[in-house]
């Protein structure tokens, strides 16, 4: 197959090299055949349109043999089960949980994850489990990562993933029914090359809030894809993001409505400014037979200089009739009155301009403690 | 409930406009090469230019590939298998007089006015709209320009283009594929490689076009497709309102159709392009029907020019068409409406493409989807903020309508800003014909086909106003035949 | 009895496979003005839109008699033709199809039912105006699409001035009263009032007393749990708006 030098000596590598003895349980043998049949995303198809593929697979080809290890940071309250892929009890975890929930063959970069995997863990809310310490993942040992969350029936999970380094990473999530997993992500501004997945699957009543921050990157890539297999579950996704000088950030996310009485919203709220760029795709799918759906997406963005970009594409996917479903997208900049307002009220511009910006971002979290936690307080 | 059932046994209708006029015409046999371009080409009589253009379009066709982003599914299509060329025999009428009776009843029986007392069939209170100048293309050439001697005198040229290309080969020279070049896409590179009849309108400096101008497209021969590519230049200050219609006989194959149509507006200009396309969908279980691969676009060079889109799409299997402005003239202004109705196996995957490239310029798009049977809707849209075009906006409304819970309705718009001083709003929504909208309508007497067809009328009011009265009567009538047989 | 307008008899009625109705029975004759009351989840509604054939409610015995002709299997449609109108507690919306419209396709429907030429555009707008100045809707409302972004007030307005129009023989008037201001009540009533006439008859279902302070019923049912379990006249409502229900519960 072509492709760019990086790109060929990186599937070479993958298929040829063996892993490193690393949790040597886990399959690797589906994401060796999605390199093989499929092999890496190219530059130019639809869904990397907007990033350069190929300067991540430099970045992979930098970081994957290893890197200098930490150690791993996972805090969790003692009702949580929490296990090092090296452990032989993850195996035994992995093997008793619901099936893996990625699909590889749309998702190849998590194939690149496994076959370089170094950092792993399984999180598990065993049922009836209703906590409310969080779990936090600091920095893990690897450029490659990957936790495994399973929240059983009626169990609750919050998970607070930290700002740290990763090329990879995979949040792999089932929550069974009647299960909440609250999930807080904060992205702070880096200067390398990250892309990361998060792949949740949602049984009945089960019930997912996803909240993330994100500064840029010199390359950020967010793949989120959230499955409503149950009848009446709920997910709700807000991001906000706030970019500066070269920042890359391109946010991919999809919610599938696969059953009837499912509820989902999407909150998006982004600044770029500099000559940062900013990519948002939001997928709404409703399966056919998927009726009483209810699904709105909202995303609004503000430039703040002449060389910043915005993409954005919401998509509706509708195979259902009885479905309350919208999206609204704006792009634009700050409005003259407002500003207007506040310099008439002896603010000074900088100032005005900047509780402004910050009002703007809060607009996607409501809620005061979850602003704080994802580092949009006032 | 009951009375989604009752919905559910929607949709099906004759094809009224699917018989096929017995007459004697000249084929090219199916296939495509530098010989049968070089053949068409002869056929029309056109300068070696002309020729060579064509040539060029061939050579670089051959090596495109057809797009495969659209949300539709059809088999590859054999492009050798099909007929470029099909003409009813005999040297073109001088007049009306000498046109054979045979085509005249065609249009007669389709409601198109080739006399010119006539006006067009089906409307309201017709005795006292205003006259319309119809162009009249039959497979693949045209067959009667009426009121030439009117727009004559108004300086207006309105002819084929095949005239056009003899009688006024500067302009053609000058615009034809300078808004969609030869190699923009698959299907527009083959329709520059093999078009062969369609309409050339000019409207000079301040002119403002004396009647409504309309193009009438027959697709009647078996195995061939049409290529027809039109042309309208209005001048500056300027304006012209021009209608499109279309309609082909019930055949069991799928036919091809892939038209090229470019308009340029110049400084203060304005152009109304308005098409009610009606191309037989096929059947029940999606057998035959024309595929409708259509490039569309106009290019508002001037500044304050204005170009607006209306669509009414009812027909073709499968339709595949993106009416786009380019904004390039300083305040100029691009607008975009589109009803589309798919029902049975119809697929539909279109919408438009608004380029921001002048400052202040402006844009609107109005998008309606109704989807029924088992067919599905998609629109598509790009809105690009380029650098340059300060103060510039967007506003576009996009809602799909539902009727039964085996099609699909899917909105895919494309966002792209590149300056902080434009503003762009994107707003879709999808509802369903509710069982308390129509119950409401069944309690106060009315029966429920024809709630269904007020309440899908509603739905679609936003576009239909902005067509020319004629043409917004015939809409709204087309609508409610397609969806006729709806309720059970 | 056999000459009532409307004669419902042992009406049972399910809904999702629950039974709401369990053995209904009323008679209304021409001229009256009947109020069903009683509380909430007793089958109020459910009586009300059983009576238009609103799908998703199934008779499973007795009988619905209107002005001699069985109710059963009657579409919708072939109900109002009859002349029998429902104001509806939720009045729905459906947006870009105008008043003007919708009131037009009615009232035409009603002509060529009954052999009549269609009223000319004139005629309709005239009558149109005069129905929307007596319930104190604006003249514009005629352009705005059917209930479309209205207030609840003005949907209910809007129902008032249907009947107003369409001139039943007999107005079934789901929860009219709810959720309106003083001002909006006394419209609405005002409205019933020039409405009612020797030939024909008024339905009121509510959960108040507040609307018969203005409209005086012949006759008022207490329903509870699908039934008739009182009937009396007005100063039977005066009663329940002291006690309230529960007296009447067991």
């Amino acid at each position: 197959m072509a492709g760019s030098p990086a790109e060929v000596t990186l599937t070479q590598r993958l298929l040829k090299g063996g892993h490193s003895g690393y949790a040597p349980w886990l399959d690797r043998r589906p994401s060796r055949d999605v390199i093989e049949r499929i092999g890496l995303p190219a530059l130019r198809s639809e869904e990397w349109r907007h990033t350069n593929v190929r300067r991540w697979y430099e970045a992979v080809l930098a970081n994957g043999s290893s890197r200098a290890e930490e150690a791993a940071a996972i805090a969790a309250p003692a009702a949580i089960e929490v296990v090092d892929f090296a452990s032989p009890r993850a195996a035994e975890l992995a093997a008793a949980g619901p099936a893996s929930v990625i699909d590889l063959a749309s998702q190849p970069l998590a194939a690149v994850n496994a076959l370089l995997l170094r950092a792993g863990a399984v999180v598990r809310a065993p049922s009836g489990i209703r906590s409310t310490e969080p779990v936090r993942i600091g920095a893990l040992n690897g450029a490659f990562q990957h936790v495994l969350v399973h929240v059983e029936a009626g169990a609750s999970l919050t998970l607070i993933e930290e700002p740290s380094a990763f090329t990879h990473r995979v949040i792999e999530a089932t929550v069974a029914e009647a299960g909440h997993f609250c999930h807080w992500r904060r992205q702070a501004r880096s200067a390398e090359r990250e892309c990361s997945l998060v792949a949740v699957r949602l049984q009945a009543g089960a019930n997912y809030a996803l909240a993330q921050t994100s500064r840029g990157a010199d390359l950020r890539r967010n793949d989120i894809r959230i499955t409503l297999a149950g009848s009446g579950a709920e997910a709700t996704v807000v991001g906000a993001w706030r970019l500066h000088g070269h920042d890359h950030l391109d946010n991919q996310v999809a919610i599938s409505h696969a059953e009837a009485g499912g509820f989902s919203r999407q909150t998006y709220r982004g600044i770029a400014a500099d000559s940062a760029r900013a990519v948002l795709y939001g997928r709404i799918h409703i399966a056919a037979g998927a009726n009483q759906t209810d699904a709105a997406l909202s995303t609004k963005n503000l430039l703040a200089s002449d060389a910043a970009q915005v993409f954005a594409k919401p998509e509706l996917e509708i195979h259902a009739s009885d479905v309350q479903c919208r999206h609204g997208a704006t792009v634009g900049t700050l409005d003259d009155a407002a500003m207007h307002y506040m310099r008439s009220r002896g603010i000074g511009e900088e100032a005005a301009r900047e509780l402004l910006l910050a009002g703007f971002l809060r607009e996607a979290i409501a809620d005061a403690e979850g602003a704080e936690l994802v580092g949009l307080g006032a | 409930m009951a009375e989604s059932a009752e919905i559910n046994a929607l949709v099906e209708r004759e094809y009224a406009a699917g018989f096929v006029t017995d007459i004697a015409a000249e084929t090219l046999p199916p296939g495509l090469d530098e010989g049968v371009v070089r053949a068409i080409s002869a056929k029309k009589g056109e300068p070696e230019w002309m020729t060579e253009w064509r040539l060029d379009a061939y050579r670089r066709w051959r090596k495109m590939r057809p797009p495969r982003w659209a949300h539709v599914r059809f088999p590859d299509i054999d492009y050798q298998a099909i007929s470029y060329y099909s003409a009813p025999t005999g040297d073109k009428p001088k007049s009306l007089d000498e046109v054979d009776p045979e085509l005249l009843r065609t249009y007669e029986k389709l409601g198109i006015p080739l006399h010119e007392r006539a006006k067009l069939a089906g409307v309201e209170g017709a005795d006292e709209s205003a006259p319309v100048a119809v162009d009249a293309v039959f497979d693949s050439v045209s067959i009667a320009t009426t009121f030439k001697e009117e727009l004559r005198d108004a300086g207006v040229v309105f002819c084929s283009i095949a005239e056009a290309i003899r009688e006024h080969p500067e302009l053609v020279r000058r615009y034809l594929g300078s808004v969609v070049p030869k190699p923009d896409n698959f299907y527009a590179a083959l329709n520059s490689a093999v078009f062969s009849d369609g309409s050339f309108v000019y409207i000079p400096k301040h002119t403002r076009c004396p009647m409504e101008l309309s193009t009438y497209f027959r697709i009647n021969a078996a195995n061939t497709g049409q290529f027809e590519r039109t042309l309208i230049i209005a001048d500056a200050g300027s304006y012209v309102s021009y209608l499109e219609g279309c309609t082909a006989p019930m055949r069991d194959d799928n036919q091809l159709h892939a038209a090229v149509v470019e308009l340029v507006a110049l400084e203060d200009a304005q152009i109304k392009y308005s098409t009610v396309q009606n191309w037989y969908p096929g059947d029940e279980q999606g057998r035959g029907g024309i595929y409708n691969f259509v490039t569309k676009r106009g290019a508002c060079l001037g500044a304050r020019s204005k170009i607006s889109w209306t669509q009414v799409e009812t027909g073709s299997a499968i339709t595949w068409k993106y009416p786009s402005v380019v904004l390039r003239g300083d305040e100029s202004v691009g607008e975009f409406h589109s009803v589309a109705l798919t029902r049975n196996r119809q697929q539909a995957d279109t919408g438009t493409k608004m380029i921001h490239i002048g400052r202040g310029t402006k844009s609107t798009i109005v998008s309606k989807g109704i989807s029924a049977g088992r067919s599905q809707n998609s629109y598509r849209g790009l809105v690009r903020m380029n650098h340059g075009a300060a103060g510039a906006r967007n506003h576009t409304q996009c809602d799909s309508l539902l009727i039964g819970d085996h099609c699909g309705a899917h909105t895919f718009p494309y966002i792209e800003s590149k300056l902080p001083s434009a503003t762009i709003e994107h707003e879709a929504t999808t509802s369903k014909v509710s069982d308390e909208q129509l119950f409401l309508c069944q309690q106060r007497g009315i029966d429920a086909e024809k709630a269904v067809a007020m309440i899908v009328n509603g739905f679609c009011k936003d576009v239909f106003r902005t067509l020319p009265m004629e043409f917004a009567v015939e809409a709204a009538q087309l609508l409610e035949v397609s969806l006729e047989g709806a309720v059970g | 009895m056999s000459n009532a307008l409307l004669e419902v008899d042992s009406l049972h009625v399910e809904v999702d496979d629950k039974p709401i109705l369990k053995g209904l029975g009323i008679a209304v004759q021409a001229g009256e003005v009947h109020a069903v009351m009683g509380p909430n989840g007793a089958g109020k509604s459910t009586l009300a839109n059983v009576l238009a054939g609103r799908p998703g409610y199934a008779v499973t015995s007795g009988a619905m008699i209107f002005d001699g002709v069985d109710l059963a299997d009657r579409l919708p449609e072939e109900r109002a033709l009859l002349g029998l109108f429902l104001a509806f507690q939720y009045p729905v919306e459906i947006p870009g199809l105008s008043n003007m419209e919708f009131l037009k396709a009615a009232i035409d429907a009603r002509a060529k039912h009954a052999g009549l030429d269609e009223p000319s555009a004139a005629d309709f707008i005239k009558r149109a105006r005069e129905a929307a100045g007596r319930v104190g809707l604006s003249a514009d409302f005629l352009r705005r699409g059917v209930n479309e972004g209205f207030s609840g007030g003005e949907k209910k307005r809007n129902e008032i001035l249907q009947m107003l129009l369409l001139q039943p023989r007999l107005a079934v008037l789901d929860e009219t009263d709810s959720g309106l201001d003083i001002d909006a009540l006394q419209v609405v009533a005002a409205g019933i009032n020039a409405f009612r006439s020797a030939n024909n008859a008024v339905l009121l279902v509510t959960h108040y007393q507040r609307l018969l302070n203005y409209v005086v019923p012949d006759r008022v049912h207490v329903l509870a749990d699908g039934r008739i379990v009182r009937s009396g006249d007005h100063t039977l409502a005066e009663q329940l708006e002291q006690k309230g229900y529960g007296w009447l519960a067991s």
